[in-house]
């Protein structure tokens, strides 16, 4: 499989860190045990297109969103996390 | 000339004739050309027995001229390069080879295991779950051993493999898989359009089945046309012509999986070289130009040595110069084979008769056949005669009932032709079935790839040329290039018919899976036992499962299933196709990555300075660290490590820690990053001092622990397990980025750019004194325990001096930069003379910190809360931290929990071991009453006893209480005593002193 | 007292052993240390993306690279790392950790890598050829030109690859490796490269 990081640009799959389901927020700090058991525990395991994380730690460091078919592989969009590249957030 | 190879023929051929190699084959001189394979010097030599088939030892001979071979298997070259299950009709002839037949004892003339033929009626299909169901006990001590030996074709070499292999990755707009003329046209396209092209192919030399078929392509002979072609490829910088190399995976995002044979064809690699190198291809496009391959019929004696595939005859004749019989019969149900009457004839062999399926000839080869003087029998072949010899005569049921013999030395049979739809259908792709060539085709294809000519069932020439320059010149569009693509080659397309004939009743066996033995009848059994699906026929047969993977087999397989199931062949369907394509070598998948390079080693900045001390060093993950220093005169490990702590605890010593993972946390927001993902408080750290820090999963769990100083208002230097360095920098970074991105932090990995040490023991600081500036002020008010900072050392270099221990002794970290720890460490030992300073291993680390009772890895195990590391405390409940929440969850907090406690066995004298299962005295063990285990153990020079640290339930409630240890794995019981954590120095005077 | 020296040695010190390796004839591969040089990493603040730009722009005379490449000055090479980072390889000390600190006080957290990597010098006819054993990234001179970068893995080991000016007609590749893996990957590119014919060198010149 190949990834089109943001930054770095298409780079195999040896580089990245797989981690899961980029769906779930994590909870504010009174959300309260339920909310954040929802958030640890539950995740949803789709078969077709679901938003993952990955992170490039091979590469430049930057975790990623990265939109992929599980049945097929296809990876339809990939975008950084909000903390990564923010040093140009409001520039 | 130095051999009679008898059944050369005088002249043509691609071999070369000025070339003589001679080669071996069970321990017989031959000779053969350059440009022979093994099959075909073998052919030319007049060997016809290569080898002993699987199951019944029956005398096989060769079957094919290509990787599909099921038959000619052979043991290549000897000593640890032995490569048992070979293809010779892959091997390339060089000089000296040595090859050996095998599956055959004591020679390939007279096998003892041949006696399983008479026996043939048990070895049926699901012949092992059926017979050696009982006695049950027999299975193991008996029956599977026996199989074993049996079982099996070749021999491995059993000793280490003395050659190279490598890994490379190439890149391009087009990866071509197949050189005939659909792979040629589509570079030639693909080429011109200015792609940069690869084009693999398993063979030796370029041009597919152009070099056994001929053909005339814009109005040349199809080896001028191919060698001008290749002439234009090669010019041009941007094509790679790879041969020796076959692709054998498609993998996710256009990667593909390519083995190429680099030095397969030479005895011994040349120095410096790799035998084989496993490309990873990362192409844009992929054209499929993999070709065809022949079927076989499926008939009683189908395997007699002597029956040949149809194609393969003209390629032995036509591309080798080689005959493989002299009286020729042709079984045929198309066209196509009609081809190798006409090469033998060409040839000056005979031809015997044509046995022709079909109702009708077309009048050329009547016409063929009249002036060849051989008759046209219509009908198929029931049986053949001969034995280990080869073919003497061949049995026909003609078209009406009549039968009819023709004596013959060899048997050409075509049943057709599979188009290649390995590649195309790895992404679980299904073939659709064609009626009009009785095949399965590609149905689509993954991602970028594409089928052209015959691996598109295309069999015509003309059709090939057109499909795969077609396929190229879209590849190279769709990469967007927009050269322009020049000319289609041009040729005419020969005419196709075929009526299908898969299987043809007889009396004897016939063959479905040669390599594996397996009947049209062990199919029809399997159908009556109920095995009603292909990929159950495929496992309870074994059809299709040997390193052939069923190449020649697969599809009259399913044609026998579909017709005793009463289904059509698309309805019966084909099994799922995986790669590889070709059997890979396990060597050619590691590559680099054997022996000490398995994996990638780190070196810590003092190691070479430890190994010159005769360090014994340790793996731990990637890195070797000194786990001891043996000096001379010392029994054993244990008593180097004992003089070790003492000298310490005594004296001084100094430990090589940059193992640990360095973290630089910078940034404003810094000190309220480190509040979340630490369970204690960071943010009110001053600057100037260290603190240890814990952290949690989001479930509550520990996830890792270390050292944290405050250099700057912005600038923390966080340390971590060595085991953990690069888990947390991960976790930090998805904190960061991902969590918390409004915090304004940033983070670098500085592991690599310190060498950090620790030195500890009662003179410690005396040691410090005379490394560092005496400007320095080391007292103990001046920088007390838990201190950080920079300081200058003597020759002005600049150093960070952390006052932390792990020992319990006074001990300080020192940092310089990384390129000054080995200097550093000459530089300890140097200023330490004076103290008795000792260099100290992980071993000795480990004693002292388990006497000091602080927790490490087997603590930090996964399982574990703060509080059952006695560390709940530390849990700061003014903030939001990451496994905040969970921690507090009712399971996690419950009273009974197994907590850190120290363990020590009643009777000094025994060796406590971890891993012992602690149960209340006097109870019988089980799992009703374990309540905990041992973690860790040493022997403390301390306490001079064996002492551990355990996870125990509601341990530290139970303090002096004596339980008892149970090893199972030893066969050990004995009582322990179960204490405080702390052995030494409980009040830790001594690190603060 | 004692009588100290601080010797410096490069991971490599032991591992590196200069003239030729493996096949013999012309060599295709050459190997080269850079020894003794400043690297520092500059990380952008929150937001400051655009201050640490006008700051590198002021010291180097030139913008620092915000995507995949490397550009020299004539005492610094600033180098890609990642998003809103860059290196800066420099000799000597005018461009190391102390001298940048004030300049990007308040835009970047800057981090000191000198001792932190090796740096190795690639170069020959066959650089590419036995580049492709260890990396996994498309070095096509029309793809990876020179002043490309990429921070990307060899062998499993983390590295930052550019394309330095061109030698005599050759292309040359930099790479920057974590010190403590350097002789394990040292070993590895050896290997790769011992088919081609090697020369081994080390500089103290920043080419």
């Amino acid at each position: 499989m190949r990834i089109v990081c943001p930054f770095c640009g298409e780079r195999e799959l040896g580089e990245f860190t797989y981690l899961g389901d980029a769906k779930p927020q994590r909870p504010a700090a009174d959300a309260g045990e339920d909310a954040v058991y929802d958030y640890v525990y539950l995740r949803d395991n789709i078969a077709g297109v679901m938003s993952e994380h990955w992170y490039h730690g091979g590469g430049c460091r930057a975790w990623l969103k990265v939109t992929r078919n599980t049945l097929t592989h296809e990876i339809s969009a990939v975008e950084p996390a909000a903390g990564a590249g923010a040093a140009k957030v409001g520039a | 000339m130095r051999g009679n190879q008898a059944n050369r023929l005088a002249a043509g051929g691609l071999v070369d004739r000025s070339e003589e190699i001679s080669f071996r084959f069970d321990g017989k001189t031959f000779f053969g050309f350059k440009g022979d394979t093994l099959a075909s010097a073998l052919v030319a030599n007049g060997v016809r027995l290569v080898g002993r088939s699987f199951k019944y030892h029956r005398p096989r001979g060769i079957l094919t001229a290509g990787s599909e071979e099921p038959n000619a298997l052979v043991e290549l070259r000897s000593g640890a390069r032995r490569e048992p299950n070979t293809k010779a009709t892959t091997a390339e002839l060089y000089e000296g080879l040595d090859a050996a037949s095998q599956n055959r004892w004591p020679s390939l003339n007279f096998d003892v295991m041949a006696v399983n033929q008479l026996f043939a009626p048990i070895f049926v299909a699901g012949f092992y779950y059926k017979t050696f169901m009982w006695p049950a006990k027999f299975w193991e001590a008996i029956y599977e051993p026996a199989i074993r030996r049996a079982a099996g074709l070749g021999r491995a070499a059993g000793l280490p493999d003395p050659d190279h292999y490598d890994k490379a990755w190439a890149h391009c707009d087009v990866v071509i898989a197949g050189s005939g003329p659909a792979g040629l046209a589509a570079a030639l396209a693909a080429g011109r359009g200015g792609a940069r092209v690869i084009l693999c192919e398993e063979d030796f030399v370029l041009g597919g089945r152009l070099l056994a078929d001929g053909g005339t392509i814009d109005g040349l002979p199809a080896a001028e046309w191919v060698a001008r072609a290749v002439a234009e490829l090669t010019a041009m910088p941007d094509v790679r012509i790879m041969t020796r190399t076959t692709l054998f995976g498609v993998y996710d995002g256009g990667t593909y999986g390519a083995i190429e044979r680099v030095n397969d064809h030479l005895p011994v690699p040349p120095e410096h070289q790799v035998r084989q190198r496993l490309w990873r291809i990362v192409a844009k496009r992929c054209v499929v130009a993999a070709g065809s391959i022949e079927r076989p019929i499926v008939f009683a004696g189908n395997d007699t040595p002597g029956v040949m595939m149809a194609s393969a005859m003209r390629s032995y004749i036509n591309r080798y110069a080689a005959t493989p019989s002299r009286r020729i019969a042709l079984f045929t149900n198309n066209e196509d084979g009609w081809r190798t009457a006409e090469t033998a004839i060409a040839a000056g062999l005979q031809v015997a008769a044509v046995i022709d399926a079909r109702p009708d000839v077309s009048p050329a080869h009547r016409s063929l056949a009249s002036k060849g003087g051989f008759p046209v029998l219509h009908g198929s072949v029931n049986g053949v005669d001969g034995g280990k010899n080869g073919v003497r005569k061949i049995s026909v049921s003609l078209t009406g009932g009549a039968r009819a013999e023709v004596e013959a030395d060899g048997l050409a049979v075509s049943g057709g032709w599979n188009p290649a739809v390995g590649l195309t259908s790895y992404h679980r792709g299904r073939p659709k079935w064609r009626d009009d060539i009785a095949a399965f085709v590609p149905d689509g294809a993954p991602p970028g790839m594409i089928a052209a000519g015959a691996a598109n069932g295309a069999f015509g020439l003309g059709a090939c040329l057109r499909e795969g320059f077609e396929a190229g010149a879209a590849a190279a569009r769709d990469a967007g290039r927009s050269g322009s693509t020049g000319s289609m080659p041009v040729a005419n397309d020969e005419a196709f018919s075929l009526m299908p004939v898969w299987h043809v009743a007889g009396k004897g066996k016939a063959f479905v899976d040669q390599q594996h033995d397996v009947t049209a009848s062990d199919v029809e059994l399997a159908q009556r036992e109920g095995f009603q699906s292909v990929e159950h026929l495929k496992r309870y047969t074994t059809l299709g499962m040997a390193t052939d993977q069923g190449k020649t087999s697969n599809v009259a397989g399913l044609a026998i299933m579909a017709a005793v199931s009463g289904k059509s062949i698309p309805e019966t369907g084909t099994t799922i196709y995986r790669p590889p394509y070709v059997p890979v070598a396990i060597g050619a998948f590691a590559g680099h990555h054997r022996d000490e390079n398995f994996h990638a080693t780190r070196l810590t900045p003092s190691h070479h300075w430890a190994a010159e001390q005769g360090a014994i060093f340790v793996d731990t993950g990637l890195w070797k660290r000194a786990q001891w220093y043996p000096r001379a005169g010392e029994k054993d490990w244990l008593e180097s490590v004992t003089r070790e702590v003492k000298a310490v605890r005594g004296g001084v010593g100094f430990c090589d820690v940059s193992t640990l993972g360095k973290i630089d946390v910078h940034g404003p927001d810094a000190g309220a990053f480190l509040d979340r993902v630490y369970i204690n408080a960071f943010s009110s750290l001053a600057v100037g001092k260290a603190r240890y820090g814990l952290m949690l999963r989001e479930d509550g769990i520990v996830y890792d622990d270390g050292t944290t100083s405050r250099l700057a208002e912005d600038h923390y230097f966080l340390t971590t397990t060595t085991a953990k360095a690069g888990l947390v920098m991960q976790h930090l970074e998805f904190c960061r980025q991902v969590l918390f991105p409004e915090l304004d932090v940033q983070l670098t990995s500085v592991s690599d750019q310190w060498a950090q040490f620790s030195i500890a023991g009662p003179k410690a600081r005396d040691l410090l004194k005379e490394i560092v500036d005496p400007a320095e002020d080391l007292s103990n008010e001046g920088f007390p325990f838990m201190g950080a900072r920079a300081v200058k050392l003597r020759g002005g270099l600049k150093a960070r001096l952390f006052r932390i221990s792990f020992s319990g002794e006074m001990a300080f970290e020192i940092s310089v930069p990384a390129r000054y720890g080995e200097a550093m460490a000459r530089n300890l030992m140097i200023a330490g003379k004076p103290f008795g300073v000792t260099p100290y291993g992980t071993e000795a680390l480990g004693v002292m910190r388990i006497e000091k009772g602080h927790v490490a890895g087997p603590e930090l195990n996964g399982t574990t809360t703060a509080a059952d590391l006695g560390l709940g405390k530390m849990m700061s409940t003014k903030k939001d931290f990451i496994g905040r929440v969970m921690a507090g969850r009712e399971a996690l907090v419950a009273p009974n929990r197994q907590v850190v406690v120290g363990i020590k066995p009643t009777d000094k004298a025994r060796r406590l071991r971890s891993g012992a299962h602690i149960v209340p005295k006097g109870e019988t063990p089980g799992p009703d009453n374990d309540q905990g285990y041992v973690t860790s153990v040493c022997f403390s020079p301390v306490l001079d006893q064996w002492i551990g640290l355990g996870l125990v339930e509601r341990g530290r409630e139970r303090i002096g209480e004596i339980v008892q240890a149970h090893d199972p794995l030893r066969g050990e019981d004995y009582d322990v005593e179960l204490c405080n954590s702390v052995f030494y120095d409980p009040d830790g005077g001594r690190q603060r002193g | 007292m004692a009588d100290f020296s601080w010797d410096v040695r490069s991971p490599l010190d032991r591992a590196l052993v200069a003239g030729a390796y493996g096949a013999q004839g012309d060599a295709g591969v050459s190997l080269t240390e850079i020894r003794n040089f400043d690297l520092v990493q500059v990380m952008a603040r929150r937001g400051k993306a655009g201050e640490m730009a006008k700051a590198a722009k002021a010291r180097f005379g030139i913008a620092a690279p915000e995507t995949r490449k490397a550009v020299g000055t004539s005492d610094a090479t600033l180098i890609w790392s990642g998003p809103d980072q860059f290196l800066v390889l420099s000799k000597g000390g005018k461009h190391g950790i102390d001298a940048l600190a004030p300049v990007f006080t308040g835009s970047a957290s800057l981090s000191d890598q000198s001792h932190a990597r090796v740096l190795i010098s690639v170069s020959g006819e066959k650089a590419r050829a036995m580049l492709a054993k260890v990396s996994s990234i498309d070095l096509h001179p029309d793809v990876f030109g020179v002043g490309a970068a990429a921070a990307t893995s060899m062998d499993h080991t983390s590295v930052t690859l550019w394309r330095n000016n061109d030698r005599d007609g050759q292309a040359v590749f930099n790479l920057l490796v974590f010190g403590t893996f350097a002789e394990s990957l040292w070993h590895t590119i050896l290997d790769s490269a011992a088919e081609y014919g090697v020369t081994i060198s080390h500089s103290e010149e920043l080419a």
